[in-house]
């Protein structure tokens, strides 16, 4: 018995040693969702080090601490370890449990910096998820919750078979940048595998559509940026209808402010989006003048528009990834330029996937040569990783 | 009436012979013959019953819907691995006899000594990968897991032997591969009829286990030690054209099944530590889906490991080329053979080795001399090494010689480096291989291409110049125009892509992606110049431009290069493989080629912290200037307003939908002939562009003639072909189902799969793709046990499995299991187990249980007869709804069914959620009404306090709930309150659930590492069952357990005693009559009281005696003067009848009387009332 206990430890040991080979070590704070996102799904042991070593303020700061906390609710066992400094993380992750939930989001960060990799996650934890997260919904720094909803819930919306209703994000109140208070609901039911999509033909834009918000400011500051919105979009297409919002009370968070986000469908359910918000209460530099957001935010989406592809930028990692975790075969997607968040994704997806994207520039047929469709477009391709959600249970 | 009453006035029935209707008639009789009987009578064929024919139609679509099953993407490439044959079957069946004659008929060679796998080629395009199977279980259930197609042997003289069901039974577990039977010693049978008998038997339990009308296949008798031919030649055909359903296992996961095993640890190491960790290569074909570089594999057997080099080499057995004449047979060259392990294969050509089969008939003719290269090391282990007498001495001299040098002669030509110029990269052999794929690449991609990323590798170096200074040294000797000409001409762009392009990167990267990757365009074969490509602007200008001024839309539009955004992704060229890694990374080579990129990248400190953002900075987005119209116009034809394209137009679209066709399904002649009859405009013009032939507008007008020719018939003829298209695709719209639809998307998909890469070069297809189904490929695994190339034996079949996502990881399993039941014995919770799950054989401890109504997962100490149960252990995670096989022992040599238990797996979790019942017991301290003290059910107050509010309950029923702990003594009271009133007596209990915890044991069975003779007797951990039996311990009993005689007591009820004070208050007779004495007992004297005996004295005696005379006389005087008053009484009663009689009577005379006065009266007038009142007063 004892031999044979000796035995099995050597063993042990030998597989241990194996499995460190799977683990992946980075550097630096930069990617930091990613990273912890690809360590997640493919559950790989992720180390990263040095987070701002060299910086005044050191270690991992309160938008991560509190991103990792959430990857804590939201997965079940799985381990974190940061050292004293905080420059180190080890995550070992567990498996996604989903479930309803509830977490306070730092308001350093925009609440589109949780719900990003939330929604990458979310198909495929053990039960639907139903999560409620509280803090700032728009901010200058990252993708406004009005963004997300418009563009990367389709793409989520295209990959799940039973979205219909249990797929939402809804935004229950606003909260502006310094303050926050906002508070955001998103449900998303669980999937076991995806498919394999191709996805070529961008369409043409049919509608243009937005909403245009103000909280704890004048009403009147929403309806001038839909009229200087209007007035630049309205040269291109005359369906063009833009919302105003007003929040008023407890429904308007805790700082003022005030934003624009459009959208832009095309004939093939494409979209393209942009997003503005203005300076947040205190903020150094002069303050917002709404006809000059609502001029920028079109210009934003007419970007987008020039840059193209079947998603917009801020949806590009999330269609690689969903590409890449699909069956074993081939998905395509057209696509404009890719951002330099996306690039960095792609090397990401082949540590921890393994996938290589065939990047091909689309050469336009005769028929198109004439056309004026913007900026250059790649045509990605890849074999999926044939990933499976392990976590769902099946009876 | 009858009818004889008209007069028949209707005209009779005349057949017309003329006229219209009859030359109807005839037209109708004409097609009479072609009617069929259905169409002519259909009355016969009319049901009677609709009920009948409901169940008809019922009946129908059952069997209908029977035969469709879930659509899945057949992933098999466009050249399949060979096709792997298991022979599987109890010894002395015929096994390896069988695969003799297999290969002899399919190759005409005779292969005597059969180890391991043998590749065969059967037909033009299939080839055979034969593999026997021993009898021992680890090898049965890998096979199973990777045979394609099974043979399975029986003997019929003797019948099923337990081998066979238990082959069955891993098969159903492991995704069923096709099965065929094979009936052998069938001449052992002298009496015919009882040998069809058999076979008939035998058949009919075959297809009980398999399925109705499963092949079983009867090899008859011996000729010459051999099946007879046609027989086999038969069993032949009938593999080479069997078609394969793909199994879900095999289509998600890559697998070898290894033909060859080589040890390339170096000698000097396994001298100085024969036991250190070796690192093996393994060879085989990939099958099931794409094996990646750096995968994850598990080698049943032998435990997990990673994949340390992988590559591909040529096919050593390979299909016959197309040739152009199409025979139908191979021809004798083309029926090669491969099996390395048995000794057949030839010259083998390797990343390290030449290597040489010396045995057999090959060694003659094929061996040239120079090509002679050592195995590095440990070749000799496997039996590939069998000299030739005569050669043995030479062949032994030249490798001696050779083993003397440390490298092999392949490793030193490729470390070999060649360094062109001074202060430049040396070249390596591999890059030297680069080189020669790009020229054959370039040839195909033209020249422009290649002169724009000499563009950008300038762009590259100005920028990069404050970046570090190896780079700019580079750079600057690139900068020169000639600097890179200098070298060949052919191939210098494509050089100066290599060496300098490599080293940019890094400048490639931040530059590009400081400006939003905008990188100058290219100008593309297929593109023609515009004007926006004519200017190329340097994006380091457009860097520092951006912030300052809007771009100008008008200006070259910024494009990412396909190339350079591969390269500035991935770092290494497309089709470099993955050994080159960019000259700047030297340091970071050792690291391994996966996180190459991130590190160089990282070096850059600044790069390191920056801020996450999905979306760049709004200042740092490359506006582009929308004000002016210009601006506009560049994006003008992305909105449905602005143009479309040709064949999109709507004045195209309306051009075809006046035709009433379709595009695509047109072809050009009668498109134009439409055309050219009057629709001349705009739906013309566009019709013409629709052509693609490019044809000119001037020369339209004879092409039109030329189709003015067709004639009118021709056109209607065509008119109607396209109506039925038309018909055929909107008509019959209900049959597409959306099982039509689903099967038709995944068509698509897998033909997408099979064309998307095709075309593409090895090298670089497998970057993509990974490598795919059908390669040959060498893979190396390092820290491999020495025990595996030790204890090698070839008939142990050697399979490396590939792990998917997550699937390297252990956490807890939960699956449905249920016993065999023709296993003999249950299954007891955490009793060790073997379980086949993936690819892995394991030992485990599972804990049984069953789940409740409300979910909750309550353990069983035993596995439950003829019923599911849900096994939790401790294991690898696999993706749920994967088979799983359970068995005791691996070893044990039992005449009995060997697995034990079958399942799927249902999740996979970080914990485990089983409970176990457990039923807290305590007694009444003291009872109040209703409340009760408890006590014995917990140690302390502060346990009890963890209980508060939990529901309890007496054996006799009476609900309660804890209320509250007690810190009075003794420890652990509760304070409970029932329903009812509990007696002292009352047992209370309260029913938990204790949480169990699941063993973490995971013992892979390394069956494979075990010497040869105890291959097949892997011991892992035994059960404590068989440890106590082993040492002869008997649990000592605890005697409270033990069963006992029961002795039961008569009852002796206890007297009532009725208090004294409710003895008063009764009646008398109710009152215990029991006299004064003590012991006053209401029951009454069970037996008669003992009398004292009472002795009077003559005095006494007298008194006595007068007294008895008194109360004699006294009774007797007491008697007369009874009866006497009796009389009296008597009297009395008559006389006062009497007195009544007489009363009445005169009465009545009264009475009489009175009336008749009455009467008088009322006679007399009016009065008579009154008078008569009067006078029955006055009467009185």
């Amino acid at each position: 018995m004892h031999l044979f206990l000796l035995q099995l430890s050597n063993i042990l040991a030998r597989m241990s040693q194996n499995k460190n080979s799977s683990v992946l070590s980075y550097e630096g704070c930069k990617n930091f969702r990613m990273r912890i996102v690809l360590a997640t799904l493919s559950g790989k042991m992720v180390k990263i080090k040095k987070i701002r070593a060299g910086n005044d303020d050191p270690g991992v700061n309160e938008s991560e601490a509190s991103f990792l906390r959430l990857m804590d609710k939201l997965t079940n066992g799985t381990r974190i370890e940061v050292n004293e400094t905080g420059t180190s993380v080890t995550y070992m992750p567990g498996l996604l449990a989903g479930g309803r939930l509830e977490h306070a989001c730092s308001k350093q960060r925009g609440l589109g910096y949780y719900l990003e990799p939330v929604m990458m996650l979310a198909p495929f934890c053990k039960k639907p998820l139903h999560l409620t997260l509280h803090g700032v919904t728009n901010s200058q720094m990252d993708p406004s919750v009005d963004q997300l909803k418009h563009s990367c819930l389709p793409i989520l919306r295209r990959y799940l078979l039973l979205a219909d209703e249990q797929l939402q994000l809804k935004i229950v109140r606003r909260g502006m940048a310094p303050g926050g208070g906002g508070q955001v609901f998103f449900s998303c039911p669980v999937q076991r595998t995806l498919r394999a999509t191709q996805w070529l033909d961008p369409g043409k834009i049919k509608r243009i559509r937005g909403v245009a918000y103000a909280a704890r400011v004048s009403p009147a500051m929403s309806s001038r940026m839909v009229d200087s919105a209007k007035a630049v979009l309205l040269k291109f297409l005359p369906d063009v209808y833009i919302y105003t919002d007003h929040y008023k009370g407890e429904m308007a968070g805790k700082s003022p402010g005030f934003g624009i986000s459009l959208v832009a469908e095309t004939t093939t359910g494409c979209m393209m989006t942009s997003d503005v918000t203005s300076q947040p209460q205190g903020a150094e530099g002069p303050p917002s003048v709404p006809e000059e957001l609502g001029t920028s935010a079109a210009h934003l989406l007419l970007d987008e528009v020039y840059r193209g592809g079947c998603v917009d930028s801020l949806a590009q990692s999330m269609m690689l990834l969903y590409m890449s975790l699909g069956q074993k075969d081939v998905s395509k997607v057209k696509l404009g330029q890719l951002t330099p968040y996306t690039i960095e994704f792609l090397r990401h997806l082949r540590d921890s996937f393994q996938t290589v994207f065939r990047i091909e520039n689309v050469i336009p047929t005769e028929e198109e040569e004439d056309l004026n469709t913007g900026g250059g477009k790649l045509t990605l391709t890849c074999l999926g990783a044939g990933f499976s959600n392990l976590s769902k249970t099946v009876s | 009436m009858g009818e004889d009453d008209f007069p028949d006035s209707k005209k009779r029935h005349t057949k017309r012979a003329a006229g219209r209707k009859a030359d109807k008639k005839k037209q109708k009789e004409q097609h009479q013959q072609e009617l069929t009987a259905k169409q002519r009578n259909p009355k016969a064929f009319a049901f009677r019953s609709a009920v009948s024919a409901a169940r008809t139609l019922r009946r129908s679509q059952d069997i209908k819907e029977r035969k469709t099953h879930i659509p899945v993407i057949d992933r098999t490439p466009l050249e399949p691995p060979p096709i792997v044959i298991g022979v599987v079957g109890p010894p002395k069946v015929g096994k390896s006899t069988l695969v003799q004659c297999l290969i002899k008929n399919f190759t005409r060679k005779t292969l005597t000594n059969i180890q391991g796998p043998v590749t065969i080629v059967s037909a033009k395009k299939r080839r055979l990968t034969f593999i026997e199977c021993n009898n021992d279980i680890n090898c049965m259930i890998d096979l199973a897991k990777v045979v394609d197609l099974v043979l399975l042997l029986v003997d019929a003289s003797f019948g099923f032997e337990m081998e066979t069901f238990e082959f069955l039974n891993i098969c159903q577990v492991h995704g069923f591969p096709r099965v065929m039977g094979v009936l052998t010693h069938l001449d052992m049978f002298k009496d015919v009829k009882k040998m069809r008998k058999t076979k008939k038997t035998l058949k009919h339990r075959f297809w009980t286990d398999v399925y109705p009308g499963a092949k079983l296949f009867y090899l008859s008798g011996m000729v010459h030690g051999d099946y007879q031919r046609m027989e086999v030649h038969n069993l032949g055909r009938f593999i080479s054209v069997m078609k394969f359903r793909p199994l879900t296992w095999k289509q998600a996961h890559p697998y070898i099944l290894a033909d060859r095993m080589e040890d390339l640890t170096p000698a000097e190491e396994v001298r100085q530590n024969p036991k250190c960790d070796r690192r093996i290569s393994l060879y085989g074909y990939v099958r099931g889906v794409p094996l990646k570089p750096d995968a994850p594999i598990h080698i049943p057997g032998a435990g997990d490991f990673r994949v340390a080099a992988l590559d591909f080499l040529p096919d050593p057995c390979p299909l016959p080329e197309r040739s152009t004449k199409s025979r139908r047979s191979l021809t004798e060259r083309d029926k090669s053979m491969y099996a390395p392990m048995s000794g057949v294969g030839g010259i083998v050509y390797d990343k390290d080795a030449v290597y040489i089969e010396l045995g057999g008939s090959h060694s003659h003719s094929k061996k040239p001399p120079a090509d002679v290269s050592a195995d590095p090391a440990g070749a000799g282990a496997d039996g590939r090494e069998e000299h030739e007498d005569e050669e043995e001495d030479e062949d032994k001299q030249l490798v001696s010689s050779l083993m003397t040098s440390q490298h092999t002669i392949d490793q030193k030509m490729e470390e070999a480096q060649l360094r062109l110029f001074s202060g430049q990269q040396p070249i390596s052999s591999q890059d030297a291989a680069m080189k020669l794929h790009y020229e054959t690449v370039s040839e195909n991609d033209g020249r422009k291409r290649r002169r724009v990323l000499f563009d950008d590798a300038e762009d590259g170096q100005e920028d990069g110049e404050e970046g570090e200074e190896g780079a700019e040294e580079d750079g600057e000797s690139a900068e020169e125009d000639g600097g890179e000409s200098d070298k060949d001409e052919g191939e210098s762009e494509e050089d100066g892509e290599d060496e300098d392009g490599d080293v940019s990167m890094e400048e490639d990267a931040e530059e590009a992606e400081s400006s939003l990757l905008s990188v100058p365009a290219r100008s593309s074969a297929g593109r023609s110049s515009a004007g926006r490509e004519d200017s190329e602007e340097d994006s380091d200008e457009e860097s520092e431009d951006e912030e300052a001024a809007p771009l100008k839309p008008t200006a070259p539009v910024p494009r990412q290069n396909a190339r350079q955004l591969h390269r500035l992704i991935y770092g290494a060229e497309p089709g470099s493989s993955d050994g080159a890694e960019p000259e700047g990374d030297t340091e970071d080579q050792e690291v391994g080629g996966l996180f190459r990129v991130v590190r160089a990248e990282q070096r850059d400190r600044s790069g390191r912290d920056e801020v996450d953002r999905t979306l760049p900075a709004a200042g740092a987005a490359n506006l582009r200037d929308w004000t002016t119209e210009e601006g506009r116009g560049c994006i003008a034809d992305c909105f449905v307003t602005g143009e479309w394209k040709e064949s999109e137009n709507a004045s195209t679209l309306l051009a075809m939908d006046d035709d009433g066709l379709d595009s695509d399904e047109l072809d050009g002649d009668f498109e134009d002939m439409e055309t050219g009859e009057k629709h001349q405009g705009t739906a013309g013009a566009a019709a013409e562009a629709e052509d693609g032939e490019g044809e000119e507008g001037d020369d339209e007008m004879p092409v039109h003639k030329e189709k003015e020719q067709l004639t009118r018939k021709q056109i209607i003829e065509k008119k109607k072909k396209l109506k039925a298209m038309f018909d055929a695709e909107y008509d019959d719209k209900e049959g597409s189902s959306f099982y039509d639809d689903l099967k038709r998307d995944l068509d698509q998909q897998a033909q997408l799969n099979r064309s998307e890469f095709d075309g593409v070069e090895d090298e670089l297809r497998v970057q993509f793709e990974g490598y795919r189904p059908g390669m040959y490929v060498r893979l190396e695994v390092a820290a491999v046990p020495c025990e595996l190339v030790a204890h090698f034996d070839p008939t142990y079949p050697l399979i490396v499995g590939g792990l998917t996502t997550g699937e390297e990881n252990i956490g807890y399993v939960q699956a449905r299991i249920k016993r065999h039941r023709w296993y003999g014995r249950t299954l007891k919770t955490r009793d060790p187990l073997i379980v086949s799950l993936g690819w892995r054989r394991f030992q485990t401890l599972p804990l049984y249980s069953i789940q409740d109504h409300n979910g909750r997962n309550r353990l069983l100490k035993y596995t439950p007869d003829h019923l599911h149960c849900t096994a939790h252990f401790w294991g690898p995670v696999t993706p749920q709804g994967t088979g799983l096989l359970a068995l005791q022992s691996v070893s044990a040599a039992t005449a009995a069914f060997r697995v034990a238990a079958t399942g799927t797996v249902l999740d996979l979790d970080k914990s485990a959620q089983v409970v176990k019942k457990l039923k807290l017991v305590g007694t009444p301290h003291k009872v109040m009404k209703k409340t009760a003290f408890i006590q014995g059910m917990f140690t302390s107050t502060l346990e009890a306090a963890k209980f508060e509010g939990a529901l309890c309950r007496t054996v006799s029923g009476v609900r309660g709930q804890l209320k509250k702990a007690l810190t009075a003594k003794p420890a652990g009271l509760v304070r409970a309150t029932f329903e009812d009133h509990i007696k002292m007596s009352d047992v209370v209990f309260v029913r938990t659930w204790y949480p169990m915890e699941v063993a973490r044991l995971y013992a892979p069975v390394t069956s494979l590492l075990l010497p040869p003779a105890e291959k097949a007797r892997w011991q892992g951990m035994k059960t404590v069952g068989q440890l106590k039996r082993e040492r002869g311990i008997r649990v000592e009993p605890n005697p409270d357990q033990l069963y006992t005689p029961v002795e039961r007591k008569a009852r002796q009820p206890r007297p009532l005693k009725v208090p004294a004070a409710l003895q008063r208050q009764l009646p008398y007779a109710e009152r215990a009559k029991l006299g004064a004495t003590e012991g006053n007992t209401l029951g009454g004297p069970s037996q008669p009281r003992e009398r004292v005996a009472v002795v009077l004295q003559p005095r006494e005696q007298k008194v006595m005696k007068m007294l008895n005379t008194l109360r004699a006389t006294y009774d007797v005087q007491q008697q007369k003067r009874r009866g006497l008053a009796q009389d009296r009484a008597k009297k009395m009663v008559e006389k006062r009848k009497e007195d009544i009689e007489r009363f009445e009577k005169r009465q009545k005379r009264v009475r009489k009387h009175v009336y008749k006065m009455l009467a008088l009266n009322a006679g007399g007038g009016k009065r008579g009332g009154g008078g008569g009142g009067g006078g029955g007063g006055a009467g009185r």
